[in-house]
């Protein structure tokens, strides 16, 4: 891409290089998010001020961990639809053990870590040794945290939330980690913003410089094929569900340690978000294809959508239609792109 | 003499109700193209299975470089250096030419790909096969197929394989891709690697093979025969004369009465042609008869029955029905003219899996129970069981699942649906494919009770024998052309293998 090596086609460089931009999973996303920032910040000052900006990072920044893993692991070829209230689960293991128990903040952490990504085994196992749908498996599990997190929420505080967590021993410096508030051209940052940005750019190079990345496409695009030589297609989809897990566990506690109280409802709703956001981002319902960089940028879209129709003043009950129009026109770009894109080569 | 690289003998291969091979040999050399010729059901596709660890045998030794060995997974295989590259190729779209090269066995340091040293490397392997234009890093499913056949080979290469079994690799290149894939096998050959090349096109066994074994149903009839000098009659004759004789039904006598009332013309078919599938081709079937179309895959046989039935659009010529034009890339029309198909894809195709015999039957006459939005369920079933009964399909319980059934039943109960429609002209596409030898008879014979009654049908197979015993009228098709049309009565087994495989023989 830089210089002309002489040994390169040059008939075909050119046009490769258009054409590898163009094709790229992530181009709905890119150009869906530019036409909302402009559409946004040509209606509110406030919106495209940093304060602004600030804010809608924030929704941006929590979703948009949920929404990568969920991204690799659509392209692993799976859905996982217990991920939204699993961190439901993994705030309340947090906040019932710190708060109600009195564990240090960490130990609860640990806890629900571990729990988390047993759960997360369990749903892989499940999809691999019973062959049925990752879809209706997790759904399963969906169902069943649901009701477990309301039941012990209610049977041992007797409501349903649980608050105190800012009493604990350790919070302060939990807190610092996954709550704080980083200032940065005079305005505060969410520290989950830094987060949303790691965790992007970790799965950007697993997926795209590490043998586990080839494996992750592999078993989304043709497991079969990627069997027959060799592929470990069982052992790549279970560690996938155990990393959305994982970023449902991180999710989880970064909530909760900034809310001090988790309601024992957090997270219902939430998975379909997740699986909007990686679409939009150019995954492919039927696996193979896909990229972490644009499951963050449709986590984005959303993060401004929220807010921004705040700021132009408008009735917020008008914010899902905003996601759906954008659902369609970010796919329906990248689909005719990638036609496109296709023809030329011909 | 040097010892061979590949010695299978006395393989046996059982499957329920077949014995899909029953004693193998084959043995392959060093740096040869060995090819391997037999008509379809030989046993070709499971001898190749085996060899790549697909399938296990029954019995018989494999013997590896000197050493028996046993091949339990394809990957077993792989690591002993045998790859198999089949026609649907099986790489991942969404990777890279070079990830997909190396997939499962990736230049990896703690994980982490060095991208420059997998695409130099995958570069390196492409320039060995002379074509070091195909850039590494391209998307592989953006390749066409030429393109991603040697990507196939690349990989095969990647895995130090000694042995690469290719399959029909020239069934979908174009003529001058032929070439160029010859001239890959003639590389890598001289490298020392052993090519088992399968192909039924006889003038690329000469122009590339050394040595030829020949598979009749699922023995060994002759091998080691030289691939250049072996007269083409000597090969087809090998071929031909199955043991296993079918029992085809009598075909009715024509000098009897039917010649005086000349039986009414269902199908008239003028200059179809569709670009790349068939050109200018011509037939006509009439009531009560079976016309035959023989040919090798690739040569356009299914696609003009698709065409007929409307599932795909001609680009020139047309279709008259009853001598009325049918409109064209309608499957509707064609339907509710009264042509029914019997793809060659059953299951996926034509059955609704999950549903009972009796739906299945009546799915295309539906229309016909249905009164004011209500569906008369027990005419349904009464209807769906008198056909099940008359074809004599077994379990006649037309409530049962259609899952549960043969492969002969279930293709029995496809005609059922047909003739419950009251259709004039029935599309077979491979009817006794996955139908167990002692259902073909009777198949046949269904077939024949069915144009006896004055239905016309269109049959296609790629075994000859059965289109030679079942049919009336025959054409023989090559890569998409009538090379040949006669009544099935003055034509020989060897004659019609000769045309298709070679098309140069004068009859």
């Amino acid at each position: 891409m830089t210089t002309a090596v002489p040994t390169a086609d040059e008939r075909i460089a050119p046009v490769g290089v258009l054409r590898r931009l163009l094709v790229r999973p992530e181009l709905g996303a890119v150009v869906g998010a530019i036409a909302v920032f402009t559409f946004f910040a040509s209606l509110s000052p406030v919106f495209r001020s940093v304060e602004g900006i600030a804010n809608w990072l924030d929704p941006a920044s929590t979703l948009g961990v949920m929404a990568v893993a969920v991204a690799l692991l659509m392209i692993g070829g799976e859905f996982d639809l217990s991920a939204g209230v699993l961190t439901g689960t993994s705030g309340l293991t947090l906040a019932m053990l710190s708060a109600v128990y009195g564990w240090n903040i960490w130990s609860a952490m640990l806890v629900g870590l571990v729990l988390a990504l047993a759960i997360g085994l369990f749903n892989g196992m499940m999809v691999i040794r019973t062959k049925l749908p990752s879809f209706i498996v997790t759904l399963g599990t969906m169902l069943m945290l649901m009701g477990i997190n309301l039941g012990v929420t209610k049977a041992v505080t007797g409501s349903v939330q649980i608050g105190g967590i800012a009493d604990a021993p350790g919070y302060d410096l939990a807190r610092r980690m996954f709550a704080q508030t980083i200032p940065f051209l005079g305005v505060e940052f969410r520290v989950a913003i830094f987060w949303w940005l790691g965790v992007t750019a970790i799965a950007t190079w697993v997926l795209l410089r590490t043998k586990a990345g080839n494996w992750i496409f592999a078993s989304g695009g043709n497991a079969p094929a990627a069997r027959s030589v060799g592929v470990p297609v069982a052992r790549t989809k279970i560690a996938l569900f155990m990393t959305t897990a994982f970023a449902a566990w991180l999710v989880g506690s970064i909530l909760a340690l900034r809310l001090t109280s988790v309601q024992a409802n957090t997270g219902i709703n939430q998975e379909f978000i997740y699986i909007i956001a990686a679409v939009i981002g150019g995954c492919l319902l039927t696996g193979g294809y896909g990229s972490a960089i644009g499951a963050a940028i449709g986590a984005l879209i959303f993060g401004m959508a929220d807010k921004g129709i705040i700021f132009a003043g408008w009735d917020s009950d008008w914010f899902k239609f905003f996601l759906g129009v954008m659902l369609v026109l970010a796919t329906l770009t990248n689909h005719m792109v990638r036609r496109f894109a296709e023809e030329k080569r011909k | 003499m040097t010892s061979p690289l590949l010695a299978m003998s006395g393989i046996v291969k059982l499957f329920p109700g077949v014995r899909a091979l029953d004693g193998v040999d084959l043995d392959v050399r060093a740096g040869e193209v060995h090819c391997l010729l037999g008509q379809n059901g030989a046993g070709k596709s499971t001898l190749i299975k085996v060899l790549s660890g697909a399938h296990q045998p029954d019995a018989g030794s494999i013997r590896w470089d000197g050493d028996d060995v046993r091949l339990p997974t394809p990957i077993a295989a792989m690591r002993l250096g045998i790859a198999s590259i089949y026609q649907e190729l099986d790489l991942v779209d969404g990777l890279s030419v070079a990830e997909n090269v190396f997939l499962g066995h990736e230049h990896a340091r703690y994980g982490v790909v060095r991208r420059g040293d997998l695409h130099a490397a995958a570069t390196k392997l492409l320039h060995r096969l002379g074509h070091g234009e195909i850039p590494a890093r391209h998307e592989v499913g953006r390749l066409p197929t030429a393109g991603k056949q040697i990507v196939s080979i690349a990989r095969a290469l990647s895995h130090d394989t000694r042995l690469i079994v290719m399959d029909e690799p020239s069934a979908t290149l174009a003529h001058d891709e032929v070439a160029n894939l010859f001239r890959v096998i003639r590389e890598l050959t001289a490298s020392g690697v052993a090519v088992v090349y399968i192909s039924h096109r006889l003038e690329e066994i000469r122009e590339i093979g050394d040595r030829v074994t020949v598979l009749k149903d699922g023995r060994t009839v002759a091998t080691g025969l030289d691939a250049k000098t072996t007269p083409t009659p000597q090969i087809v004759s090998l071929m031909t004369g199955r043991s296993i004789e079918y029992v085809f039904p009598p075909r009715p006598d024509p000098t009897a009465g039917r010649r005086a009332q000349a039986p009414a013309l269902v199908l008239r078919v003028d200059g179809l042609a569709r670009r790349g599938e068939f050109e200018d081709v011509s037939f006509t079937v009439h009531a009560g008869e079976i016309v035959g179309l023989a040919g090798l895959v690739g040569s356009g046989r299914s696609e003009i029955l698709e065409t007929v039935y409307g599932a795909r659009k001609p680009h020139a010529g047309r279709v008259l029905f009853n001598q009325e034009p049918l409109r064209p890339g309608s499957v509707t029309a064609a339907v509710a003219a009264g042509i029914g198909l019997a793809p060659e894809e059953r299951k996926s195709q034509a059955l609704f899996l999950q549903q009972s015999i009796a739906h299945n039957v009546t799915a295309a006459a539906l229309p016909s129970y249905s009164r004011f939005g209500w569906l008369d369920r027990v005419r349904e079933l009464a209807d769906a069981g008198r056909q099940t009964r008359a074809l004599d399909l077994r379990p006649a319980d037309p409530r049962r699942g259609i899952r549960t059934l043969s492969g002969g039943n279930q293709q029995k109960a496809v005609v059922a649906r047909w003739l419950l429609k009251d259709c004039k002209l029935l599309l077979l596409d491979e009817p006794t494919r996955g139908v167990d030898i002692g259902a073909r008879a009777e198949l046949y014979g269904l077939i024949r009770r069915l144009a006896d009654s004055g239905v016309g049908v269109l049959l296609v197979s790629s075994e000859v024998p059965e289109v030679l015993g079942l049919a009336d009228r025959v054409l023989v098709l090559r890569e998409g052309r009538v090379v040949h049309r006669a009544d099935a009565r003055d034509l020989a087994e060897h004659d019609v293998l000769d045309l298709v495989m070679e098309g140069t023989h004068a009859i």
